[in-house]
């Protein structure tokens, strides 16, 4: 329980601290819960599953109070308390980070993220997840660029409804079971056609999230108005609450019609892949380029993640961290460059490495990171993610296989773009120490997770080696 | 029983006092008097083992409507408590204005313990006459008194209508007391002319007292034009209690014809939904958008009545108590805002400047948008839940729907809670009774949802 608690405990103390103790507190509650994960981390058998919460009270509704974990979800609650300390520290001298109330709802996010990852009740996740929504909209409200709301109020609705459809799947699912408890849907066999409905609702909520190629567009405008720990929080850790959500739930749930979704969501997932990476790569705004960038990676993902085999699942899964880990980077970099410069326009920009080495360097290792070079987390990820495509047919893997190519040219292109070149500026300011932390943080897990991706798969095959087999086992019998 | 009867003896010694022209004396007087009948009825459905049903002449109070009877009594403490800074503004009619909601409760206690027709109408007129009076307080404002006026001449015809089908109901059936006329369309194997157009009547009337579509035109007028805490009231109470008898009437008595009816308000629960939320959009108007906000929440309370099933009563509870808690915190703020336009734009910025009122406004607006875990998400949860066997695409349309409601209670939260450092906020003096109406409203939206397993649990009837 004391993973959900200190977060909350922490958001509560932030709001009603003195306001320049605010960040301070804020970042010791990260760590605190960060070093609780650790703990629980050292505790933990991978082949074990541990519950956080158990009680055999069931509501007139029929939720459960289930909380718990297994390897699956324990490494999205560890990525979850790395990144967040990782933002708090990136906001330390920005101006949003001396707010209470932004401090505040980053704890509660955290909050609200490690309840998506632990709950093991459907209700109960539905809660988490919409918990999760409140703290980001109102982090982008209070402190984004000018003309946010629009955007914003497009960004709530598009998630809200999907969050919607998938309370219908849930409602359908729940009516036919004996409580929400995850094993309890599980035991739900669903006719096939109430089955496509099901798995239709939490795709169009899933799909929305991360998101897929049509239910794309709130991201791009919403990734550039927010501040930049808003866009690190949406992009490293929300859309893998959907990614996540898609191997906990959506599959296992409703797996009689896997198959028939598969297809569908590879080829969105395809058409994410080259459709974000052009046009990423005409992209002069640098936040929404590293915006539709992120389109394109986790299209690739989501095709690993429906692809369903064994080898794809793990390597889906690195890929997620490796995600997060340099969406975090990025971002930070656009942020700072927007910061100094006062412009997210690569054209107005130029020769920043003759003015700030230490951050031209730093920028140019997160770039690396970024096109999965060998030794990086990246490259094993999608090295394994494109040879299972492969085996699917040759023609997805070559269309998937694009995004090397691609991911190198607008990455570079941009680094290119406002590094090198003559300095159009007098000065930039170089990085800060808390900066320099975080890069180096990041950098460090990149190349550990790139050299040792044991350390990952270990924690998490058990775990998805049991769903893979439980859905295996149902698929067949059905056949 | 005894609660009743307390509640209209509070009424008179608070029109009494109101003489002596010492609004601090009407406020004790009133607010305890409430609170001691609210008192005896929690000790009646705590008293589990030795639970009296009170039962005379058409009136019966049991573990059927005792919780009912207590939401209303509440729901009415917490509106007189916060519209107290209102009503004390002009100190001579503080006790009338005060009084008047009271004999409205008694009314609405009427009729949630009603068994016979009867008793019903009585009740409803109890209920209704004293809002059109208070519609009407806010002498000086020419709106009010349209509101008035236009609340009592379309209220009559929705009576007259009524009436005219309690008649033929009474035709048909020759009785008035609920059990029988239950029992004889139960028995009855088809039905005359007499038994249709009396229960399309009594629909009509009561979709009417409801503000569900096509009857919902007097509402957004009456709404708006109302003083502020009388809306709240309308909104919460009133509504509560027309909730609970139209369920009693239809869910129960009316229950042999469901066949007839459900399909009738099928049809009305979808053209209320939409006339509600699509007209919400555009709003600028706080109170208006109050008024469309509760033309579809009477849809969506509506759907709980479209199954007859044992958790219909608790369901509909839930969804009400959580709309009521919204809907008093929602009224409260508009009373300090106290914008004689009326415009949504003059809450700009009072969350940030206020903290402790804009969480209570963000936790009434998301709990009225439907967002977990609040107490009016559990409603809507629940409430859908229980309907979607039955009619899965009334609740697939009714989710869309809610999709469209985040849009317009969205923005309400916005212009509350922006930042922007240039936009002047308006002063406003909240007194301690309204904070600490919205702090029991913002804390009973957030553990509301526990209040369910209170419910099954500590209650055992």
């Amino acid at each position: 329980m004391e993973l959900l608690l200190i977060p909350l405990l922490f958001a509560l103390i932030v709001a009603i601290a003195p306001k320049n103790l605010s960040k301070w507190i804020g970042l010791l509650g990260s760590l605190v819960t960060f070093i609780a994960v650790i703990a629980r981390l050292a505790a933990f058998v991978p082949t074990e599953k541990v519950d956080l919460l158990h009680t055999d009270v069931i509501t007139s509704f029929k939720m459960t109070f289930n909380m718990g974990y297994d390897g699956m979800s324990l490494l999205m609650v560890i990525l979850t308390a790395v990144v967040v300390p990782l933002i708090l520290l990136t906001s330390l001298n920005r101006s949003e980070g001396q707010q209470r109330g932004f401090n505040a709802m980053v704890l509660l996010m955290e909050f609200g993220l490690i309840g998506v990852f632990t709950a093991l009740d459907g209700l109960l996740f539905y809660v988490f997840w919409e918990l999760t929504l409140i703290p980001i909209f109102l982090i982008a409200l209070w402190y984004g660029a000018e003309d946010r709301k629009r955007v914003l109020i497009k960004f709530f609705i598009y998630t809200f409804v999907g969050s919607l459809a998938m309370l219908i799947s849930l409602i359908a699912l729940g009516n036919l079971a004996k409580d929400f408890s995850y094993e309890s849907l599980l035991e739900v066999t669903l006719p096939i056609k109430t089955a496509f409905w099901v798995m239709g609702g939490f795709f169009l909520a899933f799909a929305i999230k991360i998101p897929l190629f049509p239910f794309h567009t709130w991201q791009p405008s919403t990734y550039t108005v927010a501040p930049s720990a808003g866009t690190m929080l949406l992009s490293a850790l929300m859309l893998k609450m959907a990614l996540y959500g898609m191997i906990r739930w959506m599959i296992p749930l409703a797996p009689e019609v896997l198959e028939d979704y598969k297809y569908i969501i590879i080829t969105l997932g395809l058409i994410g892949i080259v459709y974000g990476a052009i046009i990423a790569i005409k992209q002069m705004d640098i936040k929404r380029l590293i915006a539709f960038s992120s389109i394109s990676h986790v299209g690739l993902i989501a095709a690993g993640i429906v692809l369903f085999t064994e080898q794809s699942l793990s390597a889906s899964y690195i890929q997620m961290v490796n995600h997060a880990l340099v969406a975090v980077g990025l971002f930070l970099a656009a942020g700072i460059l927007e910061d100094r410069l006062k412009t997210r326009d690569l054209s107005e920009m130029g020769g920043i490495a003759v003015l700030a080495p230490k951050f031209a360097f730093w920028f140019a290792v997160i770039s690396f990171a970024a096109v999965s070079v060998p030794f990086t987390s990246g490259f094993i990820g999608e090295f394994l993610l494109l040879k299972g495509l492969f085996y699917e047919h040759w023609i997805i893997g070559t269309i998937a296989g694009t995004t090397l190519v691609f991911g190198a040219v607008y990455t570079l292109r941009a680094y290119q773009l406002s590094m090198f070149g003559s300095p159009r500026f007098e000065s930039f300011e170089d990085l800060k120490w808390n900066e320099i932390i975080v890069f180096a943080v990041i950098t460090l897990l990149v190349v550990l997770i790139g050299l040792f991706p044991q350390f990952i798969t270990d924690l998490i095959e058990p775990s998805l080696d049991r769903i893979y087999n439980y859905i295996h086992s149902v698929t067949f019998q059905a056949a | 029983m005894d609660a009743l009867i307390l509640l209209f003896f509070t009424g008179l010694v608070v029109m009494f006092t109101a003489m002596l022209k010492k609004p601090q004396l009407v406020l004790v007087t009133s607010t305890f008097g409430i609170a001691a009948s609210l008192g005896l009825v929690v000790r009646q459905i705590l008293g589990s083992t030795s639970l009296i049903t009170w039962s005379y002449q058409g009136l019966e109070f049991d573990s059927n409507n005792l919780l009912y009877v207590a939401l209303v009594l509440f729901l009415g403490l917490l509106i007189v408590t916060s519209g107290y800074e209102a009503f004390k503004r002009e100190p001579e009619h503080t006790g009338e204005y005060i009084s008047l909601i009271i004999f409205s409760m008694v009314g609405a206690l009427c009729m949630i313990g009603f068994t016979d027709m009867f008793m019903f109408f009585i009740g409803l007129e109890i209920l209704s006459i004293p809002i059109y009076v208070l519609a009407g307080t806010n002498k000086k404002d020419i709106r009010s008194t349209e509101a008035s006026i236009k609340y009592f001449f379309t209220g009559a015809f929705a009576t007259g209508i009524l009436l005219f089908g309690i008649a033929l109901i009474f035709g048909a059936t020759g009785s008035f007391d609920l059990k029988s006329i239950h029992d004889t369309i139960i028995k009855s194997v088809s039905f005359g002319p007499l038994i249709y157009v009396g229960i399309l009547f009594i629909l009509a009337s009561f979709l009417f007292k409801v503000g569900a579509a096509p009857f919902h035109f007097w509402s957004p007028d009456v709404y708006s034009g109302s003083p502020t805490m009388v809306t709240g009231y309308m909104a919460a109470v009133v509504k509560l209690a027309a909730m609970f008898a139209f369920m009693k009437m239809f869910n129960y008595v009316f229950v042999g014809a469901i066949s007839f009816w459900s399909d009738l308000l099928f049809a009305v629960i979808i053209l209320t939904m939409f006339v509600g939320n699509l007209s919400a959009l555009g709003q600028t108007k706080f109170k208006r958008l109050l008024a469309y906000s509760s033309i579809s929440n009477a849809a969506y309370a509506l759907i709980a009545m479209m199954v007859a099933s044992s958790s219909t009563m608790n369901n509909l509870w839930i969804y009400l108590a959580g709309y009521g808690l919204a809907v008093i915190v929602l009224v409260t703020i508009g009373q300090m805002v106290n914008d004689s336009e009326d415009n949504i734009s003059s809450f700009k910025g009072i969350g940030r400047k206020y903290p402790l009122i804009g969480v209570a406004l963000a936790l009434a607006v998301l709990s009225l948008a439907g967002v977990p875990p609040l107490l009016g998400f559990m409603g809507k949860y629940m409430v859908f839940s229980s309907a979607f066997n039955e009619y899965p695409i009334l609740v697939i349309i009714a989710i869309v729907n809610s999709g469209i409601g985040i849009y317009y209670y969205l923005r309400l939260l916005m212009v509350a809670l922006s930042s922007n450092e240039n936009d002047e906020v308006r002063e406003i003096k909240p007194s301690a009774l309204q904070y600490l109406v919205l702090a029991v409203c913002g804390v009973l939206l957030v553990f509301g949802g526990a209040l369910d397993y209170v419910l099954n649990n500590l209650i055992s009837y």
